[in-house]
Formats: structure tokens, C-alpha cells, sequence
């Protein structure tokens, strides 16, 4: 396939075909990330920089050895302790990285919207690790391969997407891939964290969470942050738990058990309880692993297409 | 458990708009039978004769102190008025102390009053915890422990944002609010209504548009979120056209209590504390405003808002006297009084306003209605005997209320929760009875 794009921004600028595509890449790599010892040379001589300006720690990690797996050289810039201490305005200190010659800037920023705007700005590859409640295509991407890997196909696969809606940039991409490779997508929640304009992304939103998960092949639990109840969303950890925390009765449905996926880390005793010994059910390891093995194949497209 | 057979009465059938010469029979707490000559020799006998007999009379708004100032009224004292006043069930608000928002207090009160076991209490959750206004309390633990619908009555929640998205969140539960309209902006310290009786007498005022613009602003909240709400206490008139207003665009409910429509702010002159209440006494024009929306059924429900407080504390100066009045064991002579009597409605469309409509907008399904097979919560009405009011024998331990003397008409005579006889002929029944 002949890659077009100079980054990877969003799950909606992409074609179903170009998913599959980094879907494939995806799935070879991570049959390739069974084998040890596992370095390649595919990237060898190009540069990443891991340009985090939001607290993350796995999505930051699994860049970095998707990278350094390719042969890449790979660079982490953090905002603690930064030049944007000293009131350096994003703009310029993304042109000084830019200078400095990387070939692909990986960013996290709160904004909505940064990634597109760095785009455009530098010449660099752009990969957007989450911008705002906007978009996170890499996690996305690695929900899409480990349910493709599970089920082998999409095309009428039931997934219920969980929790806060509202602010997650992860339901947004999921649910953007999901339709366009002809799955269905219901959404619930915390009607606070759910507003009815949600369903624009193609979902269909279904209270209460019961009655969403019935019949479904897939419970998606998004994360719960703390400051949702600071600002008013819901009324404490423990009713959301109550409630909106994965049941036993939402996964007691004659022989189509639904798997459960969370994009981590879990708050223990919030959307997941104790009491779920989760090994036969539970997708939510091996996202971590296919999110390594998507990054490689975003990184592999994207340079791939320089070459072309 | 003993059946009830009561003969020879008018049944009020509120549901379907029509009274019928009709007995009723009632056994384990059900409505078993309606027709004319029923005869069971084995069941108790109430002879109905010139009586009105319909579903219990349901009270939308009472405070009941519990817990925090159970000397003041109790789940106990405040059963029996009720009883007295001819209500089954009573809504009792949760601005006690603690406030009622957690389940573990929602459950406390539950047990006491099946403890008790005179009528139906069924309390209402905080929409705020503390009813601070700051922040949601937690409405799905709080359905679940037994409430059956949400307030910070005695307050109106001030941040619009808060309650934005607590008309959102409830919705999840199916709670509907029960709104105290007051800006405190607007209200601050005001002791009676704006008006000719606080410009003479130099009291200061409430503005209407203390509870007019707040009300407002909610009717809006709840026509953008789809959340059922009910706005307790009108007073004004400007409040009843917003509601007809609303009522075209969503389903909207509101009630009064019995003071708004027999007294006016003059009344304070000569009343004085025992008049102080919140909303203020307002003008004539507003008090035929509220008789007019209830004669035109946009106001749909009759309350009482009694609230309780001890003759001490009344006793003090105007402006450190607390607000309130005791008055549920004459809710229903009083609107006998107010209504009936004026002829603005009649008795069918009373029970409607006591009993059908409140059930309906607190999803008390088998309540309300006169039907076999639906609970056997009945009151029986006397509408033709009048009887003046003796405060100092209220069962209720507020004796605050300025309606000593009067002469009103249609006093309950039984009250029946659950197939059992709570109140006859005006005494609560003690024990099991027979």
C-alpha cells in the first residue's frame, strides 16, 4: 500500500484500508514480539522524540521500545524540568526539536488539537499519543488488533463502551475505528460523563450500563480520573463503583461470556473489583503487548512512506 | 390479618373523576373487593353513612426532625398527626441534622418507621451533601437504600452547574426533585414578602423574584436535561404562570400548602411569629392566583409543608423566630376550608390533589387508587361536620400554628394503612387493633 500521510493524527483521517493495513503491520509484529532475541534494523539511523507534556507513563514506554525495537534512537523530552519552566512557548520549543533534526515527534499534550497543529508547523513526522479529548489513534489501534486477534473479524462485533465518555479521547478513537470497520458500539455510563451529542461518533447510547452490556462480545471500562468527581460529574468513587464498576451479572450471560478490555491502568476496585480473577476473560494484557507491536507499524508506515 | 368491610359510604373513585355509592372490602393489606351489598360477617365494620371513603390522602411535604431535634417532632409523634390528619403516607424532607444524604440514615429512618408502623413514611434524599450546595450526594446508594425522590427543601441550590448536572445524574436513577425555589441573593435576611406589610411595618423584605427567577432558571434545567422535577410551595403568581408556561413544553408539577391560601401578609400583623413562614404570606392577588392554578389543575398537588418548631423558640422576637408552621393534622379541613367551601373544586377533585397525583409523580403505583387488588391505604373523610381547631391537642408536638380556633369543615374520621385502622373518629388506634 502506498502510505499517504506524513503523520498519524487521527483514527478519522483514515481509511478502513489504510486501518487494515497498520492492522496487518500490527499483527505481524506482534507474532514478532514472541521470538526473543527481537531487535530489527528497519529503523536504524532515524530519530524519535517522546515529546510528553501530560503526565503517561505506558504509552511514553511502549513508544520507546517500539522505537528502540526498529533500531531507532529514541529521546524523551519531559516537561518537569523543562524550558517550559522558563515560559518557552510551545511553538518554539517544538521548532528547537524540530531543528534539532528528529525525524518523528511523538506528542501528549492536554489540548485538543496539538497534534494537527505541530503538523502542519513542522516537517517532522507527527504521532499523536493522545491530544485532549480529542483523539488517540495508537491505543485505538491496538484495541482494534487484539479484538481482531481474538475474533478475526469486525463486521457486526458488539463492543459497549463504558464510563466517561465525555473526556476520553480513547472511546472517541475506538469508536471511530470500530465503525468504520463495520462494528457497533454502544455507549454507557454516568449520564453527566455521557451527553446525548456522544452519539455523533456513531454510538448509540444505552442507559442504564445493564442494559448496554446485554448481548455484546465486548465490555470496554474506560478509566475513571478523580478530578471528574472534583468537578462535579458524579457524586464519589464508591457510587461509581457501585454502579458503573464491572459486575459479575454483566458477564453471566449463557455461553457468550463478553471479554473485557480497559486501556490502564486500572483503578482496582473502581471500574474493575478485587474479586475478579481475571485471566479467562480479560483482554486487558494482551492490549499492552499489541500496543508495542501498533507502534512499531505506525512508525515502520510512516517512514516507509518517506522512502516512497 | 383482620378484613375491613366499610358499607354504606361514598366511595372516590379520584382516578377516574366520579364518586359512587359503593362498600369496600379490604384483607391482607389489599383492596380485595368494591361493590354495592357487600356482606362478610367474619370482617370489621365501618359504617361509611354520609362519609367519604378514597384512597389514603399521600403528603408530598413534611418535616419530621428525625434525626437531630426529636424533641421537637419524631418519626413517632410526626406518624401520628399524620394519622390524625387522614394521611396514609407521608414525604418526609431530609433537612434534619444530619441531613438525610446517606444510605445508611435513608436505612435508620426505614426501620423506624416500620418500628412504628402507623403510616408510610418515605424520605427524600439531599440533592446536595450537607445541603450545602456544593456538592451531589450520592443519588444511586441513596435510591437504593429507599428514597423515593430528592431535595434540599428549606434551601434552593444556588450553583445552576450543580444542579445541571444533578438533573442529568438523577435521570440514571429515575429520582425525581422536589424544589425549594429561593435565591439567597435575592431572599437574604427578608422575614415576611416585600409588600404593603413590610413597608409599614419596617420588617424586611422577600422579594418575589427570589423564588420566581430561580424557579426559572430551573424550569429551564429541567426542559434542557429531561429531568422530572416538582416545585413545592407557590407563592406568587408570576410562579403559576411559569409553571402553565412550562406545562405546554414538558411534564411539570408543583404544589401549595394550606397557609398560602387562607392567610395573606396582613396576616402576620395580628398572627405574628405563628405566621412567619417561608415562602412569606403574599399579596390577595397572588393567594387567588394559586386558588385559580388549582381550580385550572396547573397546580396539581396539595401539601403541607409542616414543619414543626417548639413554642420557645417561636416565642422569641419576629426576626429570631424560625420560620414554619405546624399544620398536618388540619391539611386537609384546611383545604376543605380554602377550596371545598369556596367552591374552587369539589371532593373528588380534592382526593385527586391529596392522593391520585402525588402517587402518580412518586411512582407509587399500587397508591392513590381505588381499585381491587391495590394497596389498602384508605381515608375516610367526614365533610359534613365542622369542628374547630384546638392546637394544644395536636399529636403532632409543634404547636405552632396560627389557625388555633378556627372553625373548618371535612375532618378525616379513619385512616387505614395497609389494611389496618391507624385513626378512628379522630384518636390514634394503639395497638393491632381488636
Amino acid at each position: 500500500m502506498k502510505w499517504k500521510h506524513k503523520d498519524l493524527l487521527g483514527i478519522n483521517l483514515l481509511s478502513k484500508e489504510e486501518i487494515e493495513y497498520l492492522l496487518e503491520r500490527g499483527k505481524y509484529f506482534r507474532e514478532f514480539l514472541d521470538c526473543s532475541p527481537k531487535k530489527m534494523k528497519y529503523g536504524e539511523g532515524y530519530c524519535l522524540v517522546n515529546f510528553f507534556l501530560e503526565p503517561s507513563t505506558r504509552t511514553r514506554v511502549s513508544f520507546e521500545t517500539a522505537g528502540r525495537l526498529l533500531g531507532m534512537e529514541v529521546v524523551n523530552f519531559t516537561s518537569e524540568a523543562s524550558s517550559f519552566q522558563k515560559g518557552e512557548s510551545l511553538e518554539d520549543t517544538a521548532k528547537t526539536l524540530s531543528r534539532m533534526k528528529f525525524d518523528v515527534l511523538v506528542v501528549r499534550h492536554h489540548q485538543s488539537g496539538v497534534a494537527e497543529y505541530l503538523a502542519q508547523l513542522l516537517p517532522l513526522h507527527v504521532i499523536n499519543a493522545g491530544d485532549g479529548m480529542r483523539e488517540h489513534p495508537t491505543q485505538a489501534l491496538l484495541d482494534l488488533l487484539t479484538l481482531q486477534r481474538k475474533f478475526g473479524y469486525f463486521q457486526g462485533l458488539k463492543v459497549a463502551i463504558v464510563g466517561d465518555i465525555l473526556h476520553s479521547r480513547v472511546a472517541r478513537s475506538l469508536t471511530l475505528g470500530l465503525k468504520k470497520l463495520g462494528a457497533e458500539v454502544f455507549f454507557s455510563g454516568p449520564p453527566t460523563l455521557l451527553p446525548l451529542a456522544m452519539e455523533h461518533l456513531g454510538a448509540k447510547i444505552i442507559f442504564p450500563v445493564e442494559e448496554a452490556v446485554k448481548g455484546v462480545d465486548v465490555i470496554y471500562l474506560l478509566r475513571i480520573q478523580k478530578e471528574r468527581q472534583e468537578a462535579g460529574y458524579f457524586p464519589s468513587i464508591r457510587e461509581y463503583a457501585h454502579f458503573f464498576g464491572l459486575k459479575e451479572k454483566w458477564l453471566d450471560r449463557e455461553n457468550s461470556r463478553p471479554l473485557i478490555m480497559h486501556p490502564g491502568p486500572v483503578n482496582r476496585g473502581v471500574e474493575i473489583g478485587y474479586s475478579f480473577t481475571e485471566e479467562d476473560f480479560s483482554l486487558i494484557e494482551e492490549q499492552v503487548t499489541c500496543g508495542v507491536a501498533v507502534r512499531m507499524a505506525t512508525l515502520e508506515t510512516l517512514l516507509q512512506g518517506e522512502e516512497q | 390479618m383482620k378484613k375491613i368491610l366499610i358499607k354504606g359510604g361514598t366511595l372516590v373513585f379520584p382516578q377516574k373523576g366520579v364518586f359512587q355509592d359503593v362498600d369496600i372490602l379490604l384483607e391482607s393489606g389489599l383492596i380485595t373487593r368494591i361493590g354495592k351489598g357487600i356482606e362478610d360477617s367474619r370482617a370489621h365494620l365501618i359504617n361509611a353513612s354520609n362519609l367519604l371513603v378514597g384512597p389514603g390522602f399521600i403528603n408530598i411535604h413534611v418535616h419530621l426532625r428525625e434525626p437531630g431535634r426529636e424533641t421537637e417532632e419524631n418519626l413517632l409523634t410526626g406518624s401520628r398527626a399524620a394519622a390524625r390528619g387522614g394521611f396514609t403516607s407521608v414525604v418526609s424532607m431530609p433537612n434534619t441534622h444530619p441531613p438525610i444524604d446517606n444510605p445508611i440514615l435513608v436505612r435508620y429512618l426505614l426501620l423506624r418507621a416500620k418500628e412504628i408502623g402507623l403510616v408510610n413514611i418515605f424520605p427524600v434524599g439531599a440533592i446536595t451533601v450537607g445541603l450545602e450546595g456544593k456538592e451531589m450526594a450520592e443519588y444511586g446508594l441513596l435510591k437504593e437504600a429507599g428514597v423515593i425522590a430528592l431535595s434540599d427543601d428549606g434551601r434552593g441550590v444556588q450553583d445552576a452547574r450543580l444542579l445541571y448536572l444533578a438533573f442529568q445524574y438523577a435521570q440514571y436513577f429515575n429520582l425525581p426533585f422536589i424544589l425549594h425555589e429561593e435565591d439567597e441573593n435575592l431572599s437574604r435576611d427578608g422575614e415576611i414578602s416585600e409588600g404593603k406589610v413590610a413597608t409599614l411595618s419596617g420588617k424586611r423584605a422577600i422579594p418575589r423574584v427570589a423564588e420566581e427567577s430561580l424557579m426559572a432558571r430551573d424550569l429551564v434545567l429541567a426542559y434542557r436535561t429531561g429531568a422530572r422535577v416538582h416545585f413545592t410551595h407557590l407563592s406568587t403568581s408570576l410562579e403559576v404562570e411559569l409553571l402553565r408556561w412550562f406545562q405546554e413544553k414538558m411534564p411539570v408539577s408543583a404544589d401549595v400548602t394550606p397557609h398560602h391560601l387562607l392567610l395573606i401578609e396582613d396576616d402576620v400583623l395580628g398572627l405574628g411569629t405563628e405566621a412567619k413562614v417561608k415562602p412569606p404570606l403574599r399579596s390577595l392577588e397572588d393567594q387567588k392566583a394559586l386558588k385559580e392554578g388549582i381550580k385550572e389543575g396547573v397546580i396539581s398537588i396539595l401539601a403541607s409543608d409542616h414543619a414543626p418548631h417548639p413554642s420557645e423558640d417561636k416565642s422569641r422576637s419576629f426576626s429570631e423566630a424560625p420560620f414554619g408552621i405546624s399544620n398536618l393534622e388540619i391539611t386537609v379541613p384546611l383545604y376543605a376550608k380554602a377550596l371545598i367551601e369556596e367552591g374552587i373544586i369539589n371532593w373528588v377533585e380534592l382526593w385527586e390533589k391529596l392522593s391520585y397525583n402525588p402517587a402518580l409523580f412518586l411512582g407509587l403505583d399500587n397508591k392513590g387508587i381505588l381499585e381491587e387488588g391495590r394497596d389498602a391505604d384508605i381515608t375516610i373523610v367526614d365533610p359534613g361536620t365542622r369542628k374547630r381547631v384546638e392546637v394544644s391537642n395536636f399529636e403532632s408536638q409543634g404547636k405552632n400554628c396560627p389557625f388555633e380556633n378556627w372553625s373548618l369543615p371535612g375532618w378525616p374520621v379513619y385512616t387505614i394503612v395497609d389494611g389496618r385502622i391507624v385513626m378512628a373518629e379522630g384518636s390514634i388506634v394503639e395497638s393491632e387493633f381488636c
